[in-house]
C-alpha cells in the first residue's frame, strides 16, 4: 500500500476549502454571554482605583470583575501571573477588569466606561535596563513564587527569571588554538504570531461542577491540568475540547484567555461565556514572541576549524515568565548552531521587562541564536578569507562530535547536515556569484544559514492513540493532537495505514480533540507531534494487529504467528488467498449457529519521551530532546544600491526529514516557515510609543508577508532515518523559519556591504547603517 | 464589531441627503456622510469616532457620474478607486489610487472618501491639485463649484453638512506626461513614506506630495525651485527641499531624515521627465 511517502490530500481539506469546516468561534451555544477586557494603559504601575460604576449602569451587563474577585496566580514554569491584574500592572495591554454582558457590543460599551487610575512606576523597557544594578523590579517578590518545574532558578531582588550555563571543554586551550577571533552583537525584537484565527475561548460551568472549555488551543490537556491546579478543581471535572485551529505558531500553546473566561463564567453563575480577541488584543494583550539581544565571540584556526565560542544570550520575557525560561534554556543548549565547537562558554539569561509577555513562537528561540551564530560565521569567513559555504561545511556537526550539552551525535539523532549543505548548493549555487552587479545600482546577492532544532519538552511528555473499528473494516483514529493547519491528523492516518498495510481512505480521523475521550497528547507543539503521536499510533496498530491475529487464528485454525494483516484482511503469510476480512472479526466473530466470540477490537498505543534529563545547573550537561533535525537555507536578493530597497528573489531550504510522510504537505509546511522567517527578517517587530504601548498593534501597521511578495521557494529533503522516529521521520513543523532571518541578513550584508546585525531589515535600517544615521548627499 | 448603534440612510438625491444631515444633526446624532465606509467602519470599531447616523451617498446619481462632458472629465465623489484605476480616463489619478490600500479595499474606497477622510495621506488629492481641477460641493445653501486648491489645504474645508458631489478635470491635463512614485517602509501595500505625483505641462513640472508632511500638498514655491533651469538639478532640489511648507513627517514608517533622503532620490527622477 505504501501510505508513507505519498502525497495524499489532507483529511480536513475539503471542509476547509468549502467553508464548511467549523472553528471554535464559529459555533455558539444559545444564551452565551460575551466577555470584553479592560486593558492597562500603563506599562508599569500600581492600580490606585478601579471605578466600575458606570460600566454596571449599561443595560445588559451581567458582571464587572476585577482581579480581587478570584485572586490567583498561574504560570506553567514560574507561577507569577494573575489572570486579571492584582494591585499592579506590568505591561501595557494587561487585563485589569472584565465585563460580561448579553452582547459583545454591550460588553465593549461597558468596558470603555471602566475608569482605572494608576500610580506609574519606573518602566523597564529594554534588556539592558532590566540587567542594571538597582533596576526597578517587575516582580518584587520573585522568591515567593511557586515553581511548576524543578529546573528553573529565579534570582530574588533582580529581574532574572533564569540563568542557564553551558560549560564545555577548556576555554583557555580553545582560544589558544585560534588564529582568528571575531565578535558580533545582535538584536531580534519582540513580534507577534499573527495566526489568521485570533485566540478565543468558550467556557461554561455546569451546576454539577463540570467545567466545559472549548478553545482555539494547542494544549487542551495543559488547560485541564493548569485550570484544575489554579482554581482547585478536580481534573476530571475540567473537559476541554479543541476543534480545528486556524493557525497557532506557538501562540496558542499557553493557557491565557481560558483563565479569564473561566473567571467570567464563575462570575455569572456558570453561564456559557465567550471571549474572543480582536486582532489588536491578540497582538497587545495575549503573549508574543521573545526578544533577544546577544554577544557572540567565535574563534577558529586559519584553515577555518572552529575552536572556541563565548556566547551571551539575553532573553526579554516581558512582564510574565510563561515559557520564556524554557526558550532561554533551548537557546543555551543549542546556541552554537549545528557546528562542532569543543570549547564552549554560553550564558543565557531570561529577564522580566515591562514589555508584553512572551510565549512559544515557531522555532522556540532557535531562530534567535541561529541569527547570531550565522551572522558571526559570515564575519568569520570574511576574516579568514574562506567561503561561507566551506566554513559551514568544515564545521558541520556530525557523528563523533558532541552537542553543547554533551550529547553524543549520531546520524540517527541528528541527520546529515553536510548532505543538506551539498544539496542546497545544487539548488542555488553557493560556491560562486555570491554578489554580482547586474545593472546600474542593481546587485544580486546570496546568503546562507544552517540550523538545527530539537524539542524542549518535559522529560516525561506523553502521547497516546486509540483505534476503534467500523463494521466495514475501516479504522477510527483517536488521538489528542490538535489539527492546527499542519496536516498532522493526515500524517498520523498515513502512518497507521502504512502499519496496517491498508488504504489511507479507510482511516477516519477524529478531528476534534476532547480531553474526556481522546488519550492525552502532551501539547501540539515543538514539531514533535508526528514523532510522538506517530509512535503512539504505531504502538496502537501493533496492539490491534495482535488482537486481529489472535481472533483470526481461532477462526482460521492456525497459530497467530502464521498470519499477516493487510488490505483490511488477515491472511496466511504463505497463502494470501486464504484470509478473513476485518469486517468479519473486528466486532467479534460469529459462527453459523450464532455463537460469537472475540468482542470488539480496540487498539491502544502510548508513547513517552525516552531518556531525557534535566540539565546540570553548572555545566548544562544533559539530554534535552530526542533528536535534532538539521537543515541548510539560502536567500537570493536583488538590491538597489541607490535606494537600499530590495526584492527577495529566491529562498531555498534543504532539510533532513528522516523520512517524509506526505511530500506536498511537507513542502507546504517548510514554505510557510520560510515565509514567516522572511517576515521576521524584513518587517515584523513591535514599535513602542512614549506611553509604552505598541504603536503598530493592527494589521494596517504591523506588516506580515503578503501574497505576491513571496520569492520562488525551493524546498528539498534529505532522508537519513531517525531510528526512534515513526518510519524514520523527524519533526520539522517549525524548522522552515529557523535560518531564514540569518540567510536574509547575510545576503543583504553582502549586497549592501555593511554589517546588518539586527532584524527586521528594512531599507531605512540599511541606509542608516551605511550612513551612520546622517545623510546629506546633495 | 462596532460597539454603538447607529441609523443608516440611503437617500437618492443631494437635497434629501442634505436635509437628512441637518435633521439628524439637530437631533444630536452627529451624522456622517458615508460612501465606501472603510474608514468609518474601522475607526468606529476602534472607538476612534462616534456617529448616531450615517447617510450613504452611493444612491445619489450625481455622486456616481464618471466620464467626459465635452472637454471636461467629471468624476463623482462616490466613484470607487477601482473604477478610476480600471477606466484609465485620467492615468495619473488611476495610478495614484491603485496604490492606495489594497485591491479589495480599493473596490470600496471612493474618491470623495479618500479626500475627505481623516487618514493623513489622501493621495487621490495630489493629481487633482496639480491638474487645477474644480470641485462641486453641495450644502444647505445650494451647490457651488470652486477650484479644488481653494478648498483643499491638506484636508478639504467643508462647512457643517456639506457634501462633495464631483470633481471636474480639464481634458488637457489628462494626456500630459506624468510621474508617480509611492515609496513605503518596505511593503508594497502600506502608507507612504512619500508619494510624489507630477505632470509636465508646457515644459513646467507640476508636483504634489503626500506623506512628506502631515498632510498632502502642492507647493508652487517648490515647483518654482524645481523649474528653475538656470541652476543645476542638485541645486534645484536643494532649494525645493528648503521650501517644504511644514516639518517633515517622522513616525513609525520612517524618520524625517530618511524621508528627505528618498525625496531627494525621487526628485532627481522627477527632473528626468
Amino acid at each position: 500500500m505504501n501510505a508513507v511517502g505519498k502525497t495524499v490530500p489532507r483529511k480536513e481539506a475539503l471542509g476547509k476549502v468549502t467553508g464548511a469546516a467549523k472553528y471554535n468561534d464559529d459555533t455558539r451555544e444559545p444564551g452565551t454571554l460575551h466577555v470584553k477586557m479592560v486593558t492597562s494603559t500603563c506599562s508599569h504601575g500600581f492600580i490606585k482605583s478601579i471605578d466600575v460604576s458606570r460600566a454596571w449602569a449599561v443595560p445588559g451587563v451581567r458582571a464587572v470583575v476585577t482581579g480581587d474577585y478570584l485572586p490567583v496566580l498561574c504560570g506553567s514554569v514560574v507561577v507569577d501571573h494573575p489572570p486579571i491584574a492584582l494591585g499592579k500592572v506590568r505591561y501595557f495591554g494587561e487585563p485589569v477588569a472584565i465585563v460580561v454582558a448579553d452582547t459583545e457590543q454591550l460588553a465593549q460599551q461597558a468596558a470603555y466606561l471602566v475608569n482605572v487610575e494608576y500610580e506609574p512606576l519606573p518602566v523597564v523597557r529594554t534588556i539592558s535596563q532590566a540587567m542594571e544594578e538597582g533596576a526597578p523590579l517587575v516582580h518584587e517578590n520573585l522568591e515567593s513564587y511557586k515553581k511548576e518545574i524543578k529546573d528553573v532558578y529565579p534570582i530574588a531582588n533582580t529581574n532574572i527569571i533564569d540563568h542557564i550555563k553551558i560549560r564545555k571543554g577548556d576555554m583557555e586551550k580553545g582560544w589558544a588554538e585560534c588564529d582568528v577571533v571575531v565578535e558580533g552583537k545582535y538584536i531580534m525584537p519582540k513580534s507577534d504570531h499573527i495566526a489568521m484565527e485570533t485566540r478565543n475561548v468558550k467556557v461554561k460551568i455546569e451546576p454539577t461542577g463540570k467545567v466545559h472549555i472549548s478553545s482555539s488551543t494547542q494544549s487542551p490537556y495543559a488547560i485541564k491540568n493548569e485550570l484544575s491546579k489554579t482554581f482547585g478543581l478536580d481534573e476530571g471535572d475540567v473537559i476541554v475540547t479543541a476543534p480545528l485551529i486556524g493557525g497557532a505558531f506557538g501562540g496558542k500553546a499557553p493557557v491565557h484567555l481560558e483563565n479569564i473566561a473561566y473567571i467570567a463564567s464563575r462570575a455569572v453563575g456558570g453561564r456559557p461565556v465567550r471571549l474572543a480577541n480582536t486582532r489588536e488584543e491578540d497582538i497587545m494583550v495575549s503573549p508574543c514572541k521573545i526578544g533577544v539581544e546577544a554577544k557572540v565571540k567565535l574563534g577558529a584556526t586559519k584553515d577555518g576549524i572552529l575552536k572556541a565560542a563565548e556566547l551571551t544570550y539575553l532573553v526579554d520575557a516581558g512582564a510574565y515568565a510563561d515559557t520564556a525560561p524554557r526558550m532561554a534554556k533551548t537557546i543555551a543548549s543549542n546556541g552554537t548552531g549545528p557546528y562542532n565547537i569543543e570549547n564552549l562558554w554560553c550564558d543565557s539569561i531570561c529577564l522580566y521587562t515591562n514589555n508584553p509577555y512572551s510565549t512559544s513562537f515557531r522555532g522556540f528561540g532557535n531562530t534567535s541564536y541561529t541569527f547570531c551564530i550565522e551572522r558571526t560565521l559570515d564575519k568569520l569567513a570574511n576574516a579568514l578569507n574562506i567561503s561561507p559555504f566551506d566554513l559551514r561545511l568544515k564545521n558541520a556537526i556530525s557523528p563523533s562530535h558532541t552537542s553543547p550539552t554533551q550529547v553524543k551525535i549520531t546520524h540517527s539523532n541528528t541527520g546529515d547536515l553536510a548532505k543538506c549543505i551539498y544539496r542546497l548548493n545544487e539548488l542555488i549555487n553557493l560556491q560562486e556569484d555570491l554578489r554580482v552587479e547586474v545593472a546600474k545600482n542593481k546587485v544580486i546577492a546570496k546568503g546562507m544559514s544552517c540550523f538545527w532544532k530539537t524539542s524542549a519538552s518535559p522529560t516525561d511528555a506523553v502521547s497516546g492513540a486509540i483505534l476503534t473499528f467500523n463494521k466495514d473494516g475501516s479504522i477510527n483514529l483517536i488521538c489528542g493532537a490538535v489539527e492546527m493547519g499542519s496536516g498532522v491528523k493526515t500524517a498520523l492516518a498515513q502512518i497507521l495505514a502504512e502499519k496496517m498495510n491498508m488504504e489511507v481512505d479507510n482511516i477516519h480521523v477524529q478531528m476534534q480533540v476532547n480531553t474526556e475521550s481522546s488519550p492525552k497528547h502532551w501539547k501540539t507543539v515543538a514539531s514533535m507531534t508526528t514523532f510522538m503521536a506517530g509512535r503512539a499510533v504505531i504502538s496502537a496498530a501493533e496492539d490491534a494487529i495482535k488482537q486481529l491475529r489472535s481472533i483470526a487464528a481461532v477462526v482460521m485454525r492456525c497459530d497467530p504467528s502464521l498470519l499477516e494483516v493487510g488490505g483490511s484482511k488477515v491472511y496466511m503469510k504463505n497463502d494470501p488467498d486464504n484470509y478473513i476480512e476485518f469486517k468479519d472479526i473486528i466486532q467479534g466473530y460469529k459462527y453459523q449457529d450464532g455463537n460469537a466470540f472475540g468482542g470488539q477490537i480496540i487498539g491502544r498505543g502510548t508513547y513517552i519521551m525516552e531518556n531525557l534529563t534535566i540539565l546540570d545547573p553548572e555545566t548544562g550537561k544533559g539530554k534535552m530532546g530526542p533528536a535534532w533535525t538539521v537543515g541548510a537555507q539560502a536567500i537570493e536578493v536583488e538590491y538597489n544600491t541607490r535606494e537600499h530597497t530590495y526584492k527577495i528573489l529566491r529562498a531555498a531550504t534543504v532539510l533532513d526529514a528522516g523520512r517524509v510522510i506526505n511530500p506536498k504537505t511537507a513542502k507546504g509546511i517548510i514554505m510557510g516557515g520560510m515565509s514567516m522567517g522572511l517576515g521576521l527578517g524584513s518587517r515584523e517587530h513591535f514599535i513602542y510609543g512614549d506611553h509604552g504601548g505598541i504603536l503598530n498593534s493592527s494589521l494596517r501597521t504591523y506588516k506580515v508577508m503578503r501574497f505576491g511578495e513571496q520569492p520562488d521557494y525551493l524546498v528539498d529533503f534529505i532522508e537519513t532515518p531517525s531510528i526512534n522516529g515513526p518510519y524514520g521521520a523527524r519533526g520539522f513543523g517549525e524548522h522552515g523559519i529557523l535560518g531564514i532571518p540569518a540567510a536574509l541578513a547575510n545576503a543583504l550584508t553582502r549586497a549592501s556591504q555593511v554589517e546588518l546585525d539586527q532584524v527586521p531589515i528594512y531599507p531605512e535600517l540599511i541606509w542608516k547603517t551605511k550612513m551612520g544615521g546622517y545623510h546629506d548627499s546633495i | 464589531m462596532i460597539p454603538f448603534d447607529f441609523e443608516y440612510y440611503r437617500p437618492e438625491t443631494i437635497s434629501q441627503a442634505i436635509d437628512l444631515f441637518h435633521s439628524l444633526a439637530k437631533q444630536g446624532k452627529q451624522p456622517m456622510y458615508y460612501a465606501g465606509g472603510t474608514e468609518i467602519i474601522s475607526m468606529a470599531r476602534a472607538n476612534s469616532i462616534y456617529t448616531g447616523g450615517v447617510i450613504d451617498i452611493k444612491g445619489i446619481l450625481e455622486c456616481n457620474e464618471f466620464g467626459y462632458r465635452g472637454t471636461k472629465l467629471v468624476i463623482g465623489s462616490a466613484v470607487t478607486l477601482t473604477n478610476i484605476s480600471e477606466s484609465n480616463l485620467f492615468p495619473i489619478l488611476g495610478m495614484t489610487v491603485a496604490r492606495i490600500a489594497d485591491h479589495t479595499i480599493q473596490g470600496k474606497i471612493t474618491l470623495g472618501g479618500n479626500i475627505a477622510g481623516t487618514i493623513i495621506y489622501r493621495e487621490a488629492a495630489l493629481p487633482l491639485l496639480i491638474a487645477d481641477s474644480q470641485v462641486v460641493i453641495a450644502g444647505f445653501n445650494g451647490t457651488r463649484q470652486v477650484p479644488f486648491s481653494q478648498v483643499f489645504d491638506g484636508r478639504i474645508k467643508l462647512e457643517e453638512g456639506e457634501l462633495i458631489v464631483r470633481f471636474i478635470i480639464d481634458s488637457k491635463y489628462t494626456t500630459l506626461p506624468f510621474f508617480h512614485r509611492k515609496i513605503t517602509k518596505i511593503d508594497k501595500i502600506d502608507y507612504p513614506l512619500i508619494t510624489v505625483v507630477a505632470l509636465k505641462k508646457d515644459e513646467r513640472i507640476l508636483v504634489g506630495f503626500s506623506g512628506l508632511c502631515n498632510h498632502p500638498f502642492r507647493s508652487i514655491e517648490m515647483e518654482d525651485c524645481l523649474n528653475d533651469k538656470s541652476i543645476p538639478r542638485e541645486e534645484r532640489i536643494k532649494n525645493a527641499i528648503s521650501c517644504i511648507p511644514a516639518p517633515i513627517q517622522q513616525d513609525i514608517h520612517g524618520s524625517g531624515e530618511y524621508r528627505r533622503f528618498v525625496l531627494e532620490n525621487t526628485l532627481m527622477d522627477v527632473l528626468e521627465m
